[in-house]
């Protein structure tokens, strides 16, 4: 593969993320890394550029997708940090490591989520989850490896509707699995007795960022006393929440994404489509928050912030970072 | 089926009509049935008027037998022949005059149902409103154009209503008033209802107790509603209020074919994944603001008082008529 070659594929990523056909924001940040380890060996004479040109593209493809921020961010830290002790060469030279280290550790956090949230499933038990979250398929995953027994509901989360594609996963793992629309939640869950969500960030005040449509399944769930557990590894908290920031929302722009083609045909044309792609479920609608450190209350999240990083946590952005990457 | 009574032609045909469902919908059923009592009394031969009442309350048993889920059957019946017998009849011509003005009232009430129910509806629309609307319901839409035409709403979101999107009928009617109109998924309803301050919607059954039955989905939006103390209406004909459920009976929820939500490939695909389709949910009375009929506004808890006041539901009578066997 050339450096050419390499844009491209960049740019068919980025678009992927943005319209939300790379599914889950886990995968975003991998997919990330691994563009960046191939930049490092066919890119190599404009790697500086390529850094500083990708890295800001593909956050800002997916603003709320925290994960893609914070595991961007250790790549540049460990990036910096070799080329202060050894140059930026080596740098380059040890990127490969770096991300595959750091791959290595979502997999690991992830699987750590997954046990414990593993253990929150009991015998009979009836789920419903929303949208598609790998997080959230391992810990149903590590269950029936247990063997428990239980059901799944699973929304169609339009627009886009990967619940379709959790739904397969989950039936293959030969799960009870059922699919409705995001319409009938509040009809099921009256049957459902544990809720399980992935994340895309998580907020200081311990609200989650999530597909659109999650907060409405939280509010349906707190109606009817269902359980509500956000599964999420630590490297989705958002930094920038703790000074005030707000999480950016991304509309999907493509009408044809949303309704169907034949559908739209024979409407009046100034009727506009507006699909947002992610909504904010309130930390009081949320039972535990569940991370590789622990199961925890939404309301406890600065708790964990300030174990970790220290209160106010000290974080570099990324724009800092790369900055020191391009210094002499 | 053998007869107490011959029957004219024209009587059985609506009988056959509604069985076999080629005569639908709720009005239409409503206005052949009080068409049928006045058939039926025309046709009768004899000079005692007792034989005479007694005739139509068995034409009125025979015709409520006819669809025993259609609720603005009975409804239309109950109508006409309570008022008969209250009539203190003196000669059988006069109790067919009286059939037929009753028929005559009900079919005129019933087609400016539609117009009143708009401008009563639209007195509870406030200048500047922002409205939203789920499903496609002539009732509701009546109330949103005629508050239009007044000058008090101008934008409306329209829920697309998977899995058929009915959403786009009601977009494609309202913008063609010339309301601006923006289609939203159903999924995003708690993340826009922030943006809201009315929520008017139809019904398909009104329960005694005053809860609605109405497209999936509608529950949601007024629980979201609820939350966000945005008023939530129901516009629909009074014919619509369930006699059947004051004797306790579930009002029966119709679930449909799979291929509604994803293709005969996908299911191919995926054998395992059960689809749950839902066409209608219950919607309880403590999240409805009003029910905005053609007899009033009223508040839900009284949905009661039309069913004994307009239509003289009384508990032994339909009693007679009520199935045995409903589901959830």
């Amino acid at each position: 593969m050339t450096c050419e070659s390499l844009q491209k594929r960049v740019s068919e990523f980025i678009r992927g993320v943005s319209k939300g056909t790379v599914l889950g924001s886990t995968e975003v940040a991998v997919g990330s890394l691994e563009l960046i380890k191939v930049a490092s060996s066919t890119c190599r004479n404009l790697f500086k550029e390529f850094l500083g040109d990708f890295i800001p593209r593909v956050v800002a493809s997916r603003p709320p997708s925290q994960v893609v921020e914070n595991i961007l961010r250790r790549y540049l830290e460990e990036f910096v940090k070799l080329k202060a002790e050894a140059g930026f060469e080596r740098a380059v030279d040890a990127t490969q490591d770096i991300v595959d280290s750091l791959i290595r550790e979502l997999d690991l956090v992830r699987d750590a989520v997954a046990e414990i949230g593993s253990r929150r499933i009991e015998n009979g038990d009836t789920i419903l989850t929303h949208s598609y979250s790998t997080t959230v398929l391992r810990v149903f995953e590590k269950a029936v490896k247990r063997g428990t027994t239980f059901r799944v509901y699973v929304t169609e989360s339009r627009p886009i509707g990967e619940g379709r594609v959790t739904a397969s996963n989950l039936s293959r793992l030969g799960i009870e699995t059922t699919l409705i629309v995001d319409s009938a939640v509040r009809y099921v869950m009256k049957r459902v007795n544990k809720v399980f969500v992935g994340a895309d960030a998580i907020a200081v005040n311990g609200a989650i960022i999530n597909k659109v449509g999650t907060s409405a399944v939280a509010l349906v769930a707190k109606e009817a006393r269902s359980r509500l557990y956000v599964l999420a590894g630590t490297y989705k908290l958002s930094f920038e929440t703790v000074f005030g920031e707000l999480i950016e929302q991304v509309f999907l722009e493509d009408v044809e994404l949303i309704i169907p083609k034949e559908k739209i045909q024979g409407l009046p044309s100034d009727v506009r489509v507006r699909a947002p792609l992610f909504d904010v479920t309130p930390p009081e609608y949320i039972d535990a928050i569940i991370t590789e450190k622990g199961v925890l209350a939404p309301q406890a999240v600065p708790v964990l912030v300030a174990t970790l990083y220290g209160w106010p946590p000290k974080i570099k952005s990324l724009r800092e970072l790369l900055r020191e990457v391009g210094e002499e | 089926m053998s007869h107490k009574y011959e029957l004219p032609k024209e009587v059985i045909e609506i009988y056959e009509g509604i069985k076999n469902m080629s005569i639908r919908g709720a009005g239409k059923i409503a206005k052949h049935a009080v068409t049928a009592l006045v058939k039926a009394a025309e046709a009768f031969k004899g000079d005692e008027t007792r034989d005479f009442l007694k005739y139509m309350e068995y034409v009125g048993s025979y015709l409520k037998s006819a669809r025993p889920t259609a609720v603005s059957l009975p409804n239309a019946i109950m109508y006409v022949l309570t008022k008969l017998r209250k009539a203190s009849v003196t000669s059988v011509d006069e109790g067919k005059q009286i059939v037929a003005s009753l028929a005559q009232d009900f079919i005129k009430r019933a087609d400016e149902a539609l117009k009143i129910i708009g401008e009563l509806g639209s007195r509870r629309i406030e200048n500047g409103d922002i409205i939203m609307t789920h499903c496609h319901s002539t009732a509701a839409t009546s109330v949103i154009t005629t508050a239009y035409k007044k000058g008090k709403v101008s934008v409306v979101y329209v829920k697309e209503t998977r899995p058929a999107f009915q959403g786009l009928i009601t977009a494609k009617t309202l913008a063609e008033e010339g309301l601006e109109v923006i289609i939203i998924p159903d999924s995003s309803v708690r993340y826009f209802m922030k943006k809201v301050d009315k929520v008017v919607v139809g019904a398909d059954t009104v329960a005694a107790n005053g809860a609605v039955v109405n497209k999936i989905g509608t529950s949601l939006v007024a629980l979201a509603a609820k939350e966000a103390r945005v008023r939530f209406y129901v516009a629909t004909e009074t014919f619509k209020f369930s006699p059947y459920t004051l004797l306790g009976e579930l009002v029966p929820i119709e679930v449909r074919d799979p291929r509604e939500i994803v293709d005969e490939e996908w299911l191919k695909e995926n054998r395992g994944v059960k689809i749950f389709n839902p066409v209608f949910d219950v919607t309880p009375p403590e999240y409805i603001d009003a029910i905005i009929t053609e007899k009033g506004v009223i508040p839900p808890q009284a949905a009661l008082l039309l069913l004994i006041e307009d239509y003289g539901a009384d508990l032994r009578e339909i009693g007679t008529n009520t199935p045995t066997v409903w589901e959830e």
